[in-house]
């Protein structure tokens, strides 16, 4: 692997030292496993003048709970996710995602904060963190901040985070008791990027949160699928009328992984089956977290 | 001297017990490669005045260039020299010299090389290669063979007419045929008017990438003494120096002042044979003499400018009669052969020659034609051909069974391919255990026993073809082997054929193990250099098992002449009483007589007067097959005899499809070959699963994608896919068959790419059996089967 271009590596062991480094470096490039921006900078891809490696500083790879709220550090890997209890026992679907993700070699590496700072149409944290109503943290020049995911991906490659800012961690408030899923549709069993990804929460009292990725320019919640579905059973709403708020929700794209054709046909086949796992997950029952529904 | 292993076949058959033959004797190269001291190309150091190169490649399929400023490059430091076409005007290939060191004028596939730039490190190079500026007049490139055989197509290669090329290919002059195969043999007509069904269709392959772990690389030395030595990763040592020697001649190098060092190999399936990117590194030696330069291609590279397997566009037209009996074929191949021809045009002629399968047609009229194109250079690929068309042939026999009413195993059984059966080409089949091969997959995929899934949203089908492939060789492809003996009784071999991961160092071993009854740890058996290592053509076409085994047999039977003789002379013991067991030599008529060989094969016999006999026993062996020719007819294929032997079998799937997401599960998966003898049946059973695997990723997954200017979409595993270990079948069941074949060693034939042939297929049918749609166009996605189940497919 050779990379071109020169680039001054930074290393904090603090926040305030990292905040200070993006200051002085504008455009400066920030490094946790790197699984995403070391290739990019092989492929000159991106060409910054400075990377800061934020990987020494204290706390951020810890996933813990307080006052109702579960909070992931920007160095907390997909292997640590799926190592978890904590993140087990309060976002199944979180880590049902995080199995999908690459391979184990990527997954120890690539962190769920960079994935979202990523942030291509098909990241596979996106769905999940939308159901689960999560927020990032984000400290900057201006303070601190926090930035609800709905508001978070803004295009393919964009997300919310201003010249100078940094994520310090991912919020999740308790969702209490629920069923959930994450379908990823991929090529092979081996590791690859979401053709469509569809991330469900059933909550009781026939409650529904639905999120996709990879079929427009960002992962998005579709309201009015979860206002069909309110109230009733994931059987109860007619498939034929369900299929059809699933092509008004979503904007699939031809590309070399999937036709747009495929792309829908897809989203409505995972949405009906991760609606059935999520609703019997939520009665104890149905197929294991990890055990893909496709 | 032994001159030639033909005839002596029968000689080590005849052998009662055999000791190692047979036996799944572990890999001698195995412990190596588990504790990394396997050494690669790669791994080579060859100290601090190495030189890099990164290459400057053409962004366009098809472009003029108008002109190349290097002067930015040439002006960072650590850069040592920037080449372009200017300074390398030549041509190259192997069977015909269509290919550029660097483009000239035109570049005539997206990532062809235009310059290079040598740096003193790889981060200097690739920089500067980025500075090299270059102005192209951007042409419409010809992505589709069928327009680029249309009559007003712009002619990729203007000068064809002039490339040199082997006596076998019909280059089409004003045309953008390279190479036309026609092979006819019995009255068409006739058998079309015979038959009681006749059934037409196409059937389309896509590009294929060969994905070797390893990259190609080439570290290459001129020295002061006008020696080129080169370091690569290759199937070809000899080949690539012969290469080599023709193109650098006008340098003034010739074959005595090439070298060509290959150490372990990390794959190569067809893309590491005969020379592809080696040719820059062995020009770019030549401008910095008495430095080492590497170029090593990154993972894009490997894709876009080694060799792909080519596309090809079948049509086919086949008649049978009620009873099953086939009674036509007219099989037109067209192929997307790509911007330079030089090894793949092979690919197409070989095709051209076996195109009814393994089946008897008494009438029949193939056309192959290699058609250029402005994408990658096509080539070998495991397969080399076959898989591409029995895609087509075998999802074609299917439909006419059920056409004629037929169980489609019983209707390839009728009509399946036999001993002394006339081929195409005029010749008689050797010896098959075809209808073994059949019957046996056939149980082991409870054929005629339909099942059902326990989840409603999945059918469970089957499938079963047929495959054959004969090795394609030049008619003096031939092999040659060194042995000597050391003072302990081991042995050292030296052989050129490439261990690329089937085995072959240990098969070499156990052939000379069981003649010389000497045990395979104790022999080492070298990968090549040409300056030690005799000749042989290249591991190529399923054929060093049989050829070099001929080779290294022939070497081990001179070896015991010589130490029967020295025994004899010293002895006096007769020679045909002498015997060799346990690394002992020992005679019928006195049992109480046995001679160690560690006594003698070196320092000799002591005579009771304290003088010795006999000396080192060295041997050399060769083989050529000197029963082929690849002079025939070029408007019949009649009166050659161009394929040594085909190697059959049968392969079958029980697949589990979901309707809605069209995912196929591989349930298992049985294929039996006819491998002659099985020397090492272990070795043998991981080519089944390894061919199977890479056949089966061809189905189901992979594919090259070209945007509009014939740049590849999908130059990284990011997305073109080949299975891990998750894809695997829940079971794999490897079946041999054992009918001797007459000139192999012990009975060998090959079986190193048939393995993967019938994957395709055999996936086809399953799906057609499972769900009832048939899909003529390959890969066999997930995607296509759910869009054409949904009826969305176009």
């Amino acid at each position: 692997m050779t990379i071109a271009h020169d680039f001054a590596y930074l290393r904090p062991a603090t926040v305030p030292d990292a905040l200070a480094m993006l200051a002085d470096h504008r455009g400066a490039m920030v490094l946790a496993g790197g699984t995403d921006v070391v290739p990019w900078l092989r492929d000159d891809a991106i060409t910054p003048e400075t990377v800061v490696d934020i990987k020494d500083i204290a706390g951020f790879d810890a996933i813990d709970v307080a006052d109702g709220v579960l909070r992931i550090g920007p160095l907390v890997t997909f292997s640590d996710l799926i190592a978890s209890p904590v993140a087990a026992e309060h976002v199944p679907a979180l880590v049902e995602a995080s199995h999908t993700v690459a391979s184990v070699g990527v997954r120890n590496r690539a962190t769920v904060v960079g994935n979202i700072c990523s942030a291509v149409p098909s990241c596979d944290a996106g769905p999940p963190l939308l159901v689960y109503e999560a927020a990032v943290e984000v400290a900057g020049p201006g303070g601190e901040r926090s930035i609800p995911v709905l508001e978070w991906f803004l295009g393919p490659r964009t997300q919310a985070l201003a010249e100078g800012e940094l994520v310090t961690g991912i919020t999740i408030p308790l969702p209490g008791a629920h069923g959930g899923c994450y379908a990823k549709l991929s090529r092979y069993r081996g590791e690859d990027l979401a053709q469509v990804g569809v991330a469900v929460l059933a909550l009781p009292g026939n409650d529904y949160r639905v999120a996709f990725g990879a079929v427009g320019p960002v992962p998005f919640r579709a309201p009015a699928i979860e206002e069909r579905l309110a109230g009733g059973g994931p059987g109860d709403a007619d498939p034929a009328a369900l299929d059809a708020l699933v092509d008004e929700a979503i904007s699939p794209i031809d590309d070399v992984r999937a036709s747009k054709e495929y792309r829908t046909h897809m989203s409505r086949v995972m949405l009906r089956r991760s609606l059935a796992a999520a609703a019997a997950r939520l009665d104890g029952g149905g197929p294991p977290y990890g055990e893909q529904v496709i | 001297m032994t001159d030639t292993y033909v005839g002596k076949a029968d000689e080590a058959n005849a052998m009662e017990t055999l000791g190692v033959i047979g036996k799944g004797t572990p890999r001698i190269d195995g412990l190596d490669k588990l504790t990394g001291a396997a050494e690669y190309v790669d791994d080579m150091d060859f100290g601090p005045a190495l030189l890099h190169a990164a290459v400057v490649e053409s962004p366009y399929g098809y472009a003029r260039i108008k002109g190349i400023d290097a002067s930015k490059a040439e002006a960072l430091p650590g850069v040592v020299k920037v080449v372009t076409g200017k300074d390398f005007p030549y041509t190259f290939g192997m069977y015909m010299k269509d290919r550029y060191v660097f483009a000239q004028d035109v570049v005539r596939f997206a990532g062809e090389q235009v310059a290079a730039v040598i740096a003193r490190d790889a981060r200097t190079a690739k920089k500067a290669a980025s500075l090299v500026e270059v102005d192209y007049e951007v042409m419409e490139p010809l992505l589709d063979p069928m327009k680029a055989l249309a009559d007003d197509a712009v002619l990729i290669h203007p000068d064809l007419e002039d490339y040199e090329h082997v006596p076998w290919f019909f280059p089409k002059a004003g045309t953008n045929i390279a190479h036309w195969r026609k092979t006819r043999r019995g009255d068409l007509e006739a058998g079309f008017a015979e038959a009681d069904v006749i059934l037409e269709d196409e059937y389309t392959v896509p590009r294929y990438a060969h994905c070797a772990i390893e990259p190609h690389v080439v570290v290459a030395r001129l020295d002061k003494a006008h020696r080129l030595t080169l370091w690569t990763a290759s199937q070809s040592p000899y080949t690539q120096r012969d290469v080599f020697a023709q193109a650098l001649a006008p340098l003034g190098l010739s074959h005595k002042d090439i070298r060509v060092v290959t150490p372990y190999v990390g794959g190569g399936f067809g893309g590491k044979a005969g020379v592809s990117m080696e040719i820059i590194g062995a020009a770019l030696a030549t401008v910095v003499p008495g430095r080492p330069v590497k170029v090593r291609w990154t993972r894009e590279q490997e894709f876009t400018n080694t060799y792909q397997r080519q596309g090809v566009r079948a049509r086919i037209r086949l008649g049978a009669k009620k009873d099953g009996t086939i009674t036509a074929l007219e099989h037109d191949l067209y192929w997307d052969a790509g911007a330079y021809v030089e090894y793949g045009a092979n690919v197409v002629n070989a095709a051209g020659l076996s195109a009814t399968g393994p089946y008897r047609v008494p009438a029949v009229k193939i056309d192959s034609l290699c058609v250029y194109t402005n994408l990658p250079p096509g080539g070998p690929y495991r397969g080399f051909g076959y898989s591409e068309f029995h895609f087509g042939l075998e999802s074609h026999i299917t439909r006419m069974a059920q056409e004629l009413g037929m169980d489609p195993v019983e209707f390839r059984k009728k009509n399946a391919i036999v001993e002394g059966d006339t081929l195409a080409y005029g010749e008689a089949m050797n010896p098959s255990g075809l209808i073994e091969a059949i019957d046996k997959t056939a149980a082991a995929i409870d054929w005629g026993v339909e099942e059902t899934s326990d989840d409603p949203t999945k059918a469970i089908g089957k499938g079963l073809c047929l495959f054959w492939k004969a090795p394609a060789m030049p008619p003096n492809a031939s092999s040659a082997s060194f042995l000597k003996f050391n003072e302990d009784g081991s042995m050292n071999i030296t052989v050129s054929g490439m261990e690329l991961g089937q085995g072959y160092l240990t098969v070499m071993a156990q052939v000379a193990s069981e003649i010389l009854a000497v045990p395979p740890e104790k022999i080492r058996v070298e990968t090549p250099d040409t300056d030690r290592n005799p000749y042989e053509w290249q591991t190529v076409a399923s054929h060093v098992t049989w050829s070099c085994g001929n080779a290294v047999a022939a070497a081990a039977l001179e070896a015991r002449e010589k130490i029967y003789k020295v025994v004899h002379d010293a002895r006096g013991y007769e020679e045909g009483s002498l015997y060799l067991e346990d690394e002992k030599v020992k005679c019928d008529t006195d049992p109480d007589f046995e001679l160690p060989l560690a006594e003698f094969v070196v320092g000799g016999i002591m005579m009771p007067d304290g003088t010795y006999r006999g000396g080192p026993i060295v041997a050399s062996g060769k083989f050529m097959p000197e029963f082929t020719s690849a002079l025939s007819d070029p408007e019949t294929s009649q009166g050659g005899h161009p394929n040594v032997h085909y190697t059959v079998g049968a392969a079958g799937v029980v697949i589990e499809v979901d309707r809605d997401t069209g995912k196929i599960h591989v349930k298992k998966a049985a294929l039996a070959a006819d491998v002659g003898r099985a020397i090492n049946p272990v070795l043998i059973e991981g080519q089944i699963t390894g061919g199977l695997l890479q056949g089966l990723a061809t189905v189901l997954y992979e594919d090259m994608r070209f945007d509009a200017q014939g740049r590849l979409l999908n130059p990284t595993f990011t997305d073109y896919k080949i299975p891990t270990s998750k894809d695997v079948p829940d079971q794999i069941i490897p079946i041999i068959i054992e009918t001797p074949q007459p000139d192999g060693p012990f009975g060998a034939r090959g079986v190193g790419e048939h393995t993967m042939i019938a994957a395709a297929p055999v996936i086809g049918d399953a799906v057609a059996d499972a769900l009832g749609v048939r899909l003529k166009e390959m890969p066999i996605t997930a995607e296509r089967v759910a869009l054409a189940v949904a009826g969305m497919d176009d």
